[in-house]
C-alpha cells in the first residue's frame, strides 16, 4: 500500500532532480550565450564549431549523451564516474545548444534600429551588442528560457538510468517497496507539475511584464 | 554665409542597391553653423544619402569628407567619427531597456568615457534644453511619439557633435507632436547646431534653413535659398512636387 509516509520518502528525491536541472541549466546558459554570440559575429571559423555543435545536440538523444559518459568515457574523464555529474553534463551540453537557439531568436527580436542607432553614436558593434541588444534579447528570451527550464527538470528524470537517486529514482524504489505500480509514479508525476509549472510560469510571466514596461515585442 | 569651415562634404557620392542605383552622384557641402534641409518625393533617395553621410553605411563610389578628411580612404576611426555626427531617426529608436535619462547617458559612458556623475549632469542638461527634464526617468514606451523624438535629439546632442543629421524626425507624429519636435530643431538652428535635415516641413525650412536641396532620382536637381526655391522653383519636377505638398497638406 502507498501511503502518505511513502510519499514523504519520495520528496527525498526532489533535492537532486533540482541540483541536475539548475546545474545544467547554468551550464546550458555559460555555452549558450557564447554558441549565440559566435553565430552572431563569425570569427575564426568558430561559428562553423558552433554549427556543429548545435546539429550534434540536435540530433542525439540526451540520453545516449548521459550513458556515453558515465559508462563509455568515465575512464578518461574522471569527471563522469559520478553519475550525477554525467546526467548533468549530459543535459547540460545539450541545453546550451538550445539555449544558444533561444538566445539568436531573440537577439534577431531586438531589430536593425537599435543596433544602427547605437552605431549612430560611435558604438562599436560590440559596444552596442553588449549594451544595447543583449539586455533587451534577455528580456525577450525569459520565457523560452522558463520553457527550457521546464524541459530540463522532465528529462532529469534520464539519470534514473544511471542511477542517480532523483525523484524518478525515488518513485521506482517506492514501486519496488509497496507493490503498488500506479501511485509512485502518479505521485512523481504530480510532483514534476508542481515544481516545472510555478518556475515556467513565473519566468513567462515576467517576461510579459518587462515586454511591456519596455515595449517589446 | 556661414563661416567658411566646410564640415561634412560629398564627391560624386553613387550607391547602388542591387542592379538599382538610389544615388547617382551627389556633390555637397555644409558648413559650420549652417542647416541645410532636404526635400523631394519618396524613393527620391533623401534617405539612403542622409545614412550615408552619417557613416552608417559606405558609398558604393565616391568620397566623403569630414573636416576636409577623406573618411573612407584615411585610417581615420569610424566610430570616433560617427560619434561626431549626431543621427536623428525617422521610427522612434531609442533603446527600449534605458529611461530618458539612460538613453542619453549611454552614448557619453561607453563612448566619450565620461564618470557616471558627469555624464548623469551632462546628460539632465540636454534634456533640460529638449524641455523634457521631468520625464528624465520614464521608459521610451512611456512616453509620447514627440517626446521620444525629442529624446533621440537629446541622445544625438549629448555627444556635442560637429553636426546632426535628422532624417524625417517628425514623418511618423501626429500634427501637434511634430510641432514640439520642430520648435526644439529650430532652437537648436537659432543656436548655431550644424543640422542637415531631411523633412517636408517647410514652415520650418522657411524660418531657419540656410539652403534647400531638392532631390530627385538619386540626384540633387536643385538647391538654393528657401525663399528662391519655394517660391520660384526653375525645375518642372520641384515645381510639381511643392505644389502637391502644399496643396495636398
Amino acid at each position: 500500500m502507498f501511503t502518505f509516509n511513502d510519499f514523504l520518502f519520495l520528496l527525498q528525491g526532489v533535492p537532486n532532480t533540482l541540483a541536475i536541472s539548475f546545474l545544467s541549466f547554468a551550464l546550458g546558459f555559460g555555452l549558450g550565450i557564447p554558441t549565440a554570440i559566435v553565430k552572431q559575429f563569425p570569427k575564426y571559423g568558430l561559428n562553423y564549431v558552433a554549427d556543429a555543435y548545435i546539429k550534434l545536440m540536435r540530433g542525439i538523444p540526451v540520453l545516449v549523451f548521459m550513458l556515453l559518459f558515465h559508462f563509455g568515457m568515465a575512464g578518461i574523464v574522471p569527471l563522469f564516474k559520478s553519475a550525477f555529474l554525467s546526467a548533468t553534463f549530459a543535459l547540460g551540453f545539450r541545453s546550451g545548444a538550445f539555449q544558444s537557439q533561444i538566445f539568436r531568436g531573440a537577439m534577431n527580436s531586438v531589430g536593425r534600429n537599435q543596433m544602427m542607432a547605437a552605431v549612430s553614436l560611435g558604438m562599436t558593434r560590440w559596444q552596442a551588442f553588449r549594451h544595447v541588444i543583449l539586455p533587451q534579447a534577455f528580456i525577450v528570451a525569459l520565457p523560452g528560457l522558463g520553457s527550457e527550464i521546464a524541459l530540463l527538470i522532465k528529462d532529469s528524470s534520464y539519470a534514473f538510468v544511471l542511477g542517480v537517486l532523483e525523484l524518478t529514482k525515488y518513485s521506482d524504489i517506492v514501486r519496488k517497496a509497496t507493490r503498488s505500480f500506479f501511485f509512485p509514479y502518479l505521485a512523481a508525476a504530480i510532483i514534476y507539475i508542481l515544481i516545472t509549472f510555478p518556475i515556467a510560469n513565473y519566468l513567462d510571466r515576467m517576461g510579459s511584464r518587462l515586454k511591456s514596461r519596455y515595449g517589446l515585442r | 554665409m556661414g563661416m567658411g569651415e566646410v564640415i561634412l562634404a560629398s564627391r560624386g557620392l553613387k550607391k547602388r542597391y542591387g542592379d538599382l542605383w538610389v544615388l547617382k552622384g551627389i556633390d555637397f557641402e555644409i558648413e559650420r553653423g549652417q542647416t541645410k534641409v532636404i526635400i523631394g518625393p519618396s524613393g527620391s533617395g533623401k534617405s539612403t544619402f542622409l545614412r550615408i553621410m552619417g557613416l552608417l553605411e559606405p558609398p558604393t563610389e565616391g568620397k566623403i569628407f569630414f573636416e576636409g578628411k577623406d573618411v573612407y580612404s584615411s585610417n581615420l576611426d569610424l566610430n570616433m567619427l560617427r560619434a561626431k555626427i549626431g543621427f536623428v531617426f525617422q521610427e522612434p529608436s531609442l533603446f527600449r531597456h534605458l529611461t530618458a535619462l539612460g538613453n542619453v547617458k549611454l552614448g557619453l559612458r561607453v563612448v566619450l568615457k565620461m564618470k557616471e556623475e558627469e555624464a548623469r549632469r551632462r546628460a539632465l542638461e540636454v534634456l533640460k534644453a529638449v524641455k523634457l527634464e521631468d520625464w528624465a526617468d520614464h521608459y521610451p514606451a512611456q512616453l509620447s511619439g514627440g517626446q521620444q523624438q525629442r529624446v533621440g535629439i537629446a541622445r544625438a546632442l549629448a555627444m556635442n557633435p560637429d553636426i546632426i543629421l535628422f532624417d524625417e524626425p517628425t514623418a511618423s507624429l501626429d500634427i501637434e507632436l511634430t510641432w514640439e519636435v520642430i520648435d526644439v530643431m529650430k532652437e537648436l538652428a537659432r543656436r548655431g547646431v550644424t543640422m542637415l535635415v531631411v523633412t517636408h516641413e517647410l514652415g520650418f525650412a522657411k524660418e531657419v534653413a540656410d539652403e534647400i536641396l531638392f532631390m530627385d532620382d538619386g540626384r540633387i536637381i536643385e538647391s538654393g535659398p528657401p525663399e528662391e526655391l519655394l517660391r520660384n522653383p526653375k525645375t518642372q519636377r520641384a515645381r510639381e512636387f511643392l505644389s502637391r505638398l502644399i496643396g495636398g497638406a
